[in-house]
């Protein structure tokens, strides 16, 4: 069985920083999307288990994309496949609809992504692959077991969590807790250089019209009044924190 | 011609998710003159399906199933293109729950359609849908127009709009749709129920809750410590508990506990919606994060910035000196 993971490259959320027309700057490090790290690591050790043939690696994405591929590479991945396109062509439909394309003509057993991303936190892309695909959705996964053909997941909800039974083919969206991503290794990056990453466009695939159109970012207006403190000044900024509290008769 | 709104009301084991009625208000919002119609799934419904009706919703249906006891794709999606078939909206609307999140996306795609998902805001402009949402982690907003298409999906998030009052009397449709066994790909097998334990969160006044910017489990000692000056109960975000920095029955937000504290006090957290929608009916919020531009920030009453080694020692001390501890 092949196992195919899409992954997508996205800016540091713990980097990023707004400025007051919405933008941030260009050289915001780029890193993989957190939920993808889980997905990858889940489908590397079905592998590494004796129970897939092969790990892909799937991106589409701007040039920078390739860091994303080469990083899932270097924690375990066979080979790569990195889509080029630009910013305005990543709809999660658009996106969906190019992963769909490439799981159809890869024949693969297992679709694994990430729950959601950091930037634009849709979620859309796992569902709308499944749909697209018609291959069962199982979402929110935290606990992954696939034996003698037959996977068995726990999925974290809001009644506890629920225990479910599936045959692959499947598409799985991977959630904190999951598991815990390795960092690749000097020898890991090292083999990574030498696997292949194939290159293709946007261009293509066919791809269904774009049906949105998004706005410029903007930041919330508050709507409740707060006392902001800068806490260089620790003890300063704790004797504030508990005047204000004692005020309200909190303490 | 398709008209009005469809809202997806989730049950699970009978029981309606609060969420879900969220979406009422906000319907009534960009009916442009159709209806406000909704679909209740689940099984033995019959009754809740009559409450709803009660809640300022034009039309109510019910699909009610042994299969439907709790969400599973599948099923789900039977049951809702029934209801779409049946009453031609111009606009869907799923709940922002964890099912109401895979069903928007999904069921849109199957129409070949998009999906505008966790939305905090919608509105009707020009004949079309317009949706406020929060990207990269609630730091920022944006409104995204749908274009084109017959029909419009959106997927609202929990906690931004009121549930209407039930009044008067009101009646349900039923609507048959047959769901076979053989039509369910994924089979729920168990279901293992939230773990009980810790100090009663829900019902305290004061909590103390660390996210993941403390950085490390030996970092919750500091938490510890701020929460035994303020005899609190410490709570955990989603990312803590599944870290195993803290254990699960510690965690606060839409797949742990609800609070609604006179104090709560948040390190290290960020504000994903997950952990916010259990606790945005805390009174007064305190919030201490390195990060200026933590979406949590918006809900606080008081925010502190700066570095939480040197803040939360800080701030027990000056708790436990002002308590005479």
């Amino acid at each position: 069985m092949k196992i195919l993971v899409a992954v997508k490259q996205v800016p540091d959320p713990n980097a990023i920083r707004f400025d007051g027309s919405g933008a941030f700057a260009a050289s915001t490090p780029r890193v993989i999307n957190e939920y993808d790290g889980y997905a990858l690591e889940e489908a590397i050790k079905t592998k590494e288990a004796g129970k897939a043939d092969e790990v892909v690696v799937l991106c589409v994405g701007t040039t920078k994309a390739r860091d994303a591929i080469q990083r899932g590479l270097a924690m375990g991945a066979d080979r790569g496949i990195l889509v080029q396109a630009s910013e305005s062509d990543l709809t999660s439909l658009t996106v969906a609809s190019i992963i769909a394309s490439e799981a159809r003509d890869g024949d693969y057993g297992l679709i694994f992504v990430g729950q959601e991303s950091s930037d634009g936190g849709t979620g859309n892309t796992g569902p709308q692959l499944a749909a697209l695909l018609n291959m069962p959705l199982i979402s929110n996964v935290v606990q992954f077991d696939l034996d003698g053909g037959k996977l068995t997941l726990q999925r974290e909800v809001e009644d506890g969590r629920h225990i479910v039974e599936v045959t692959p083919p499947a598409v799985i969206c991977a959630l904190t807790g999951l598991n815990e991503p390795r960092s690749p290794s000097l020898k890991g990056i090292m083999a990574a250089r030498k696997k292949p990453i194939e290159e293709k466009s946007v261009g293509g695939y066919d791809t269904p019209e774009t049906q949105t159109e998004w706005g410029r970012l903007y930041s919330e207006q508050r709507t409740v009044q707060a006392t902001i403190i800068q806490g260089d000044d620790a003890e300063a900024a704790a004797k504030q924190v508990v005047e204000l509290l004692k005020e309200r008769k909190l303490i | 011609m398709a008209s009005g709104v469809l809202i997806i009301i989730e049950t699970s084991a009978g029981q309606v998710r609060e969420t879900a009625l969220e979406l009422i208000g906000p319907a009534r919002e960009i009916t442009d003159g159709g209806q406000v119609a909704a679909v209740v799934i689940g099984s033995g419904i019959e009754t809740v399906a009559g409450d709803i009706a009660r809640r300022s919703v034009d039309r109510v249906l019910y699909v009610d199933a042994p299969a439907l006891e709790r969400y599973t794709t599948d099923a789900y999606t039977r049951a809702i293109e029934a209801a779409i078939s049946a009453v031609d909206p111009a606009v869907v609307l799923f709940p922002g729950t964890t099912a109401g999140r895979d069903l928007g996306p999904y069921i849109a795609a199957r129409a070949d359609a998009t999906c505008l998902s966790d939305c905090v805001k919608l509105r009707w402009e020009d004949n079309g849908l317009v949706a406020t949402r929060p990207v990269y982690q609630g730091k920022m907003l944006t409104d995204v127009r749908v274009q084109s298409g017959e029909r419009s999906y959106a997927v609202m998030r929990g906690g931004v709009a009121p549930v209407p009052q039930a009044s008067g009397s009101g009646s349900a449709e039923p609507l048959a749709v047959e769901i076979g066994d053989g039509d369910l790909r994924v089979k729920l097998k168990d279901v293992a129920e939230k773990p009980a334990g810790g100090a009663n969160l829900e019902g305290a006044e004061t909590v103390v809750v660390g996210g993941r910017g403390l950085g490390s489990a030996e970092a919750f000692g500091m938490i510890e410590e701020l929460a035994a000056a303020l005899d609190a109960p410490v709570g955990a975000t989603r990312a803590v508990t599944d870290l195993g920095w803290r254990p699960h029955y510690e965690q606060i937000g839409q797949t742990g506990k609800t609070v609604r504290p006179k104090l709560y006090i948040g390190a290290g957290v960020s504000g994903a919606v997950q952990h916010t929608v259990g606790m945005q009916g805390s009174e007064t919020v305190v919030v201490i994060n390195r990060d200026p531009d933590a979406p949590i920030l918006k809900l606080a009453t008081i925010g502190v910035i700066g570095d939480l080694n040197e803040l939360l020692p800080a701030l027990t001390a000056e708790i436990r000196a002002a308590r005479g501890q």
